[in-house]
């Protein structure tokens, strides 16, 4: 008995936990269908603010920066980033501690701090603000994160591969591209990720290196705020849940038959 | 993983395409299509209006976003001449021009401004619309629900009544709020003078401790939703709940009241001056502005727009109001030293001291 009590407790418990993470996400894709101009009270179905999100040229232009500026910046600093946790991973050089800890060092510090200083340093260079400015900030804040995810990766990889490779007269370029870079494959794809995920949620350093043309969703929902968040906010985040959960779905499907996929693939 | 490999490079090909192609419409099509950099508050033009304005002068404008207007203060001193058409609030066009960011406008190229209603061509902040023209304008007055609040208000003081307590909004705001108590002692909104000000916040405090809340951002939800029953509020915000909430009533207090405008202005060096002030001078014209702000909401500073607006919007009683009671408005204006001042007492009044 005691058991079944304790196990009744442990799932009110683990729904107490579901609910309060999902909870407000359901309230947000709730309120996309209000009647309402304001998120106040509920005063009937529609979905008109669907068609009216895809006729609203502002919010589709921000989510085309956003995702541009999202895709540019995590394939350029997965590229930097992979290059330089190889580099860090495997020569011996001087000052390699102080050079590790200095990749940490744009995660440690506050992102308004590295904003500012990001904007100063554009506006000492005559970089002018626009996307190529907000690109450079992105690359400049993702690039630690992908090369601490795939240096982690390679430290738990071992060189007796990669000599085992060259035994066999694979010359250092097949080595890379046949030997290494498969193994170190999942590291680089979660540094990607992650890459992707922190470029596309970014507020504040956006919000100091934006510049004509360059206003992201983020900064556009931020000011949005004066005037009062239309739903046409609520129905664009629930279609970015969907296509999130979709996008996990699919990553789930794609990792799940890695055994039948991958002799296919070579 | 050759399928994530392809998933990627297809999403990187795909941004590539989406910049490169907006790089390509602005510069190669033969007309050359010039581009306007507007900065301004969110969705403050009717779309439409923009469409048009595209149309007729065959521009592009991109159209970014601030959310105060300090951030637009920050990215002009960045590096201001990116854009092309700003819209700082009253203050921040005594601050800017006082740094001179601002270009002097050309008045000849701007004939539509002449239909703006007279009180509002001369604002104390720019008396002679030498840097700025007034945009949006709205006046801070007292809201209620006619549902519970029984007697109808006609002085500040109505929101002391110890009948509303916990039923009161004030904006989240400083001058706002201490303005207000200066006005309900028959002061300035803009004193300096500390015995007056502290008059201000002590009456303040007596009524501090029963406001539901300080907001600006929500308060149109709050009384929607009939949780406030009384407040100050912009007569902007004060419509759009009228449209949402026919229970509620606006006035303006008869000790007089705050006064604010967003205005047009042209950033110092713009790359587009001439296309900035066709913009500027298009959105005076009277159809488009009636068209403008019907969908804005917000009062129509254009004498001649009155005709081409819809009945509805002429006989709005909220923007009726706040047009009625513009001459009894005060700019706010800076005050300098004082704003420590203003800064420790709103401290104060929000953490209950």
């Amino acid at each position: 008995m005691p058991k079944t009590w304790r196990n009744h407790a442990l799932l009110a418990y683990a729904l107490a936990i579901l609910a309060f993470l999902y909870l407000p996400l359901m309230i947000l894709a709730l309120y996309s269908f209000n009647e309402s101009r304001i998120n106040a009270v509920w005063s009937g179905f529609t979905v008109n603010w669907y068609a009216s999100l895809f006729n609203n040229r502002r919010v589709l232009e921000a989510l085309t920066n956003s995702l541009a500026v999202a895709c540019i910046s995590t394939v350029i600093s997965t590229v930097l980033g992979t290059t330089g946790a190889m580099a860090l991973n495997r020569y011996k050089y001087r000052f390699k501690a102080a050079i590790n800890g200095l990749l940490y060092l744009p995660i440690l510090i506050p992102e308004i701090v590295m904003g500012l200083s990001l904007l100063v340093l554009f506006s000492q260079t005559a970089i002018p603000l626009g996307k190529v400015s907000l690109i450079l900030a992105h690359i400049t804040f993702c690039v630690s994160f992908v090369v601490i995810t795939v240096n982690s990766r390679l430290e738990g990889m071992e060189a007796e591969l990669e000599a085992a490779a060259a035994d066999l007269y694979a010359t250092p370029l097949q080595t890379f591209r046949y030997v290494t870079l498969p193994l170190a494959m999942p590291g680089i794809i979660a540094g990607a990720l992650i890459a992707f995920t922190l470029s596309i949620d970014d507020f504040v350093i956006s919000f100091f290196v934006a510049g004509p043309n360059s206003t992201t969703l983020p900064l556009y929902i931020y000011a949005m705020v004066k005037r009062g968040i239309s739903p046409e906010i609520n129905a664009l985040s629930t279609l970015m849940m969907l296509t999130t959960v979709l996008l996990i779905i699919l990553a789930h499907l794609l990792q799940g038959s890695p055994k039948k996929a991958s002799p296919a693939d070579e | 993983m050759k399928k994530l490999f392809i998933l990627l490079s297809a999403l990187l090909v795909l941004a590539v395409a989406g910049c490169g192609g907006g790089d390509s419409k602005q510069s190669s099509s033969g007309g050359e299509p010039q581009v306007l950099n507007l900065y301004s508050w969110a969705d403050n033009f009717d779309p439409a209006v923009i469409e048009k304005f595209e149309k007729t002068y065959n521009c592009r404008v991109n159209y970014d976003v601030f959310a105060n207007n300090e951030e637009l203060l920050a990215k002009i001193q960045a590096g201001g001449a990116l854009y092309d058409v700003i819209q700082p609030s009253d203050y921040m066009v005594t601050t800017m021009r006082k740094l001179d960011l601002l270009e002097e406008l050309d008045k000849k190229a701007l004939p539509n401004t002449q239909n703006l209603v007279a009180d509002l061509r001369s604002p104390s902040f720019d008396p002679e619309s030498k840097h700025s023209v007034v945009y949006a304008w709205g006046i801070t007055g007292i809201i209620y629900n006619k549902k519970y609040v029984k007697e109808v208000p006609t002085d500040w003081s109505a929101l002391w009544k110890p009948e509303y307590r916990g039923r009161v909004i004030l904006l989240n705001d400083n001058r706002e709020v201490i303005g207000m108590a200066l006005k309900k002692h028959g002061r300035s909104n803009n004193s300096t003078d500390p015995a007056a000000v502290k008059e201000a916040v002590d009456d303040l405090k007596q009524l501090a401790p029963h406001v539901l809340a300080f907001d600006t951002d929500t308060i149109k939800q709050k009384f929607i939703a009939e949780e406030a029953w009384i407040g100050t509020i912009w007569s902007g915000d004060a419509s759009f709940v009228y449209k949402e909430n026919k229970d509620v009533a606006f006035l303006v207090p008869k000790e007089g009241t705050t006064i604010w405008a967003d205005t047009l202005a042209i950033p110092k060096g713009a790359k587009h001056k001439e296309l900035a002030h066709k913009f500027i001078n298009f959105l005076y014209d009277p159809k488009i502005s009636a068209q403008n702000y019907e969908y804005i909401g917000y009062s129509d500073p254009n004498e001649k727009a009155v005709p081409y607006h819809s009945k509805e919007y002429n006989d709005d009683p909220i923007l009726k109001v706040g047009a009625a009671a513009i001459a009894s408005g005060e700019w706010l204006t800076d005050i300098g030293p004082a704003l420590p001042m203003y800064d420790r007492y709103w401290t104060e009044l929000k953490t209950g001291k």
